[in-house]
């Protein structure tokens, strides 16, 4: 047997929930708990994603008897998660009980695993819900009344022996699918941005409660057309709740999310009108429009144009990059320039001057390339 | 119900030596029922401490366990409880997971189990207890060359529907010993049987009865064949009566004969082992087989 490798039923479990989860899920580690067969993988530590962090639960199968349900260790902070899931189990008697996925598991239905993860999942927001609703914090008990009805919102209690006590919610923002505006998007999750309000409990001699720690924080692969890190939070009034502060955010937002979706275009014509000076690019990023690479020839000398292009574009000029197709470094690769940012360029002129004056610089540049590209040479 | 919080678990030496023996054999993971029973040790008396002498500690001792593996768990002797459970999962962290929760708070939660505590304190209270002990044997996930096992105790509280870790007391002979020495003696009573027969001539002729009489005598012979090999009920009698006089060689001859049982039953644990080892070899092929099977379909 190969070395390294999970049973056949284990791993078609495994491939179908990685492939199939509708959320971020990850397999941190797999190890093997058999005495004979090392290789044999039955054990998995999956990274979960939940309230804009991770929890971490071990997967348990046995690799002795791959047909049997797996079992499941919670993370060391969660301990009365089980409790809460089997009391849960008792009182509703509920067909979905994670209980009854275990007790009617059939090894050879490649969605088990997946849909007890989902569940498992699901109550463990409520368990968090719970908890959250249990803190003895006036504050936080309006906050969770006035928002509790917004879809998607998650929270997370954490305490620990000697972390203060914080309530933190991921409050889903912009009704809007994003994907969707997005032609020909690749994106396998949703796109959200999410806002991150973290409260510290208070304790009940404190008379003006401190403002809540914010912070917007996006799925990754929206970087490609919108950079979370620009937007500037309007600031947290004293007194301010959640509900006031909410609505203008989303509003600024909003904007910026239609204005960044609407840049693509502008990116797009952009890169046409680079192909009116240089030709048709070698290579183009169809979809996001944030980079080209066109063929360009001084003389003999060809080399390559990378256009690097920002979401800021055209607040920020794009980035040049420049590559010869006839010089080579010791190790075999193509002499690259470094990025060339300092080129005049104006956001008010219009696209097509803007490629015709990269295209006047880079008829100069390439002169010095060229000298920079045979100086290694001249070296030996 | 409020269910009394157990203060200590105590197991001897051999028999936690033993269930991690069992556990780190096994090809994959072990499950198992623990026997013993609780009682009251009562507080030793300092003349210092007045608060101390307000409750009595609460021991569970454990003395016996075997694998789910094999059935019929209800052969137990009267004087040792279910008192709980133990699971061994090789590589995991050591915490209870999900399926130990489970098992643990349906097996404290089932009204056929409860026993009583061995030693009643005298009060109005003595509520009866619940199998709720649970022994969790891992070893580290990363292979460590000194440091093979880890285990430890819980007691799971039915009322708090929570696991309450437990320090466990490993007692070995010693002199801190003898103070528990009767929690861990073998505790297998000998069958109540009629010392004298009265087969005599008289009785004999009368059909009926005597057949009773032989079903009777038949009986309370399959019930000392239980403790002893070879011996005739009849023979019991010399242990009372007129011919007491005869004791010594009356209980010797008990006693040899028990130890002849015990010797045949040692030979037939062993071969019944070696059978089962045998059909598990066989029953993990299989099940390998019905795995890819499984997987190819």
């Amino acid at each position: 047997m190969s070395p390294e490798t999970a049973p056949p039923l284990i791993a078609a479990q495994l491939n179908y929930l990685l492939s199939h989860f509708p959320l971020v899920v990850k397999i941190e580690n797999k190890w093997s708990g058999s005495k004979y067969y090392p290789g044999i993988l039955d054990r998995f530590t999956l990274v979960i994603s939940y309230c804009l962090d991770v929890i971490k639960w071990d997967i348990i199968f046995d690799a002795e008897s791959p047909m049997a349900a797996p079992d499941v260790i919670f993370g060391p902070d969660d301990e009365n998660f089980q409790q809460f899931l089997v009391l849960r189990g008792e009182e509703e008697g509920d067909t979905k009980s994670p209980k009854n996925f275990l007790n009617d598991w059939n090894s050879r239905d490649a969605t088990q695993l997946m849909l007890l993860v989902q569940e498992l999942r699901d109550q463990y927001m409520s368990f968090q819900k719970k908890r959250v609703a249990e803190v003895d914090d006036d504050r936080l008990k309006f906050e969770i009344s006035t928002i509790v009805a917004r879809e998607g919102i998650e929270m997370h209690m954490s305490s620990g022996v000697d972390k203060p006590e914080e309530v933190k919610f991921s409050v889903p923002l912009l009704d809007m699918n994003i994907n969707k505006m997005v032609p020909g998007c690749p994106w396998k999750h949703k796109q959200k941005i999410y806002l991150q309000v973290i409260y510290p409990v208070e304790k009940k001699y404190v008379s003006t409660p401190s403002a809540p720690r914010l912070k917007l924080v996006s799925t990754t692969e929206l970087k490609s057309i919108f950079s979370i890190d620009d937007v500037k939070l309007p600031t947290w009034l004293n007194g301010m709740c959640m509900a006031e502060y909410l609505p203008h955010l989303e509003e600024s937002l909003e904007n910026q999310v239609l204005e960044a979706v609407s840049l693509i275009d502008v990116r797009r014509r952009f890169i046409e009108a680079l192909a009116l000076q240089f030709g048709r690019p070698l290579e183009a990023d169809p979809v996001f429009c944030r980079k080209a690479t066109f063929l360009a020839a001084s003389g003999v000398f060809t080399f390559l144009v990378h256009v690097l292009i920002s979401t800021q574009f055209p607040k920020q000029q794009p980035e040049l990059m420049l590559q010869s197709s006839q010089h080579f470094n010791s190790q075999g690769a193509p002499i690259k320039s470094l990025f060339l940012t300092e080129y005049p360029w104006s956001p008010r002129w219009e696209i097509p001057l803007m490629a015709e004056r990269i295209c006047d610089y880079l008829t100069d540049e390439a002169l010095n390339f060229k000298r920079y590209c045979n100086e290694p040479q001249l070296q030996h | 119900m409020e269910d009394p919080s157990i203060d200590k678990v105590a197991i001897s030496g051999p028999a936690l030596a033993s269930m991690i023996q069992r556990f780190s054999t096994s090809q994959g993971s072990v499950d198992g029922l623990i026997f013993g029973h609780v009682s009251h040790i009562a507080p030793t008396l300092t003349d210092d401490s007045p608060n101390s002498t307000s409750s009595a500690t609460l021991i569970a001792t454990i003395t016996g366990f075997f694998l789910f593996r094999f059935p019929q768990a209800q052969a137990q002797s009267p004087s040792a409880h279910l008192l709980g459970w133990f699971s061994g999962r090789r590589k995991t962290h050591l915490r209870p997971s999900l399926r130990e929760f489970s098992v643990s708070n349906a097996l404290s939660s089932n009204p056929n189990l409860t026993f009583p505590i061995q030693n009643p304190s005298e009060g109005p209270s003595n509520p009866n207890l619940v199998p709720s002990l649970f022994l969790l044997f891992a070893s580290p996930i990363t292979d460590q060359t000194i440091h093979t096992h880890e285990y430890r105790a819980y007691h799971f509280r039915a009322s708090k529907h929570s696991f309450e870790p437990k320090s466990i007391q490993i007692v070995n002979i010693g002199p801190a010993f003898r103070a528990q020495y009767d929690n861990f003696s073998p505790n297998s009573p000998f069958p109540n049987l009629p010392f004298e027969l009265r087969v005599s001539p008289m009785i004999v002729d009368r059909g009926e009865e005597s057949l009773d009489q032989l079903r009777q005598v038949n009986k309370d012979q399959s019930e000392l064949d239980m403790c002893s090999e070879g011996l005739e009920v009849g023979s019991l009698s010399r242990l009372m009566g007129s011919e007491a006089a005869n004791y010594t060689t009356g209980v010797e001859d008990l006693y040899e004969k028990m130890l002849v049982k015990i010797e045949s039953l040692t030979t037939l644990v062993e071969k019944s082992s070696a059978k089962v080892l045998e059909q598990e070899n066989l029953n993990r092929k299989l099940r390998y087989k019905a795995a890819r099977s499984a997987a190819l379909e």
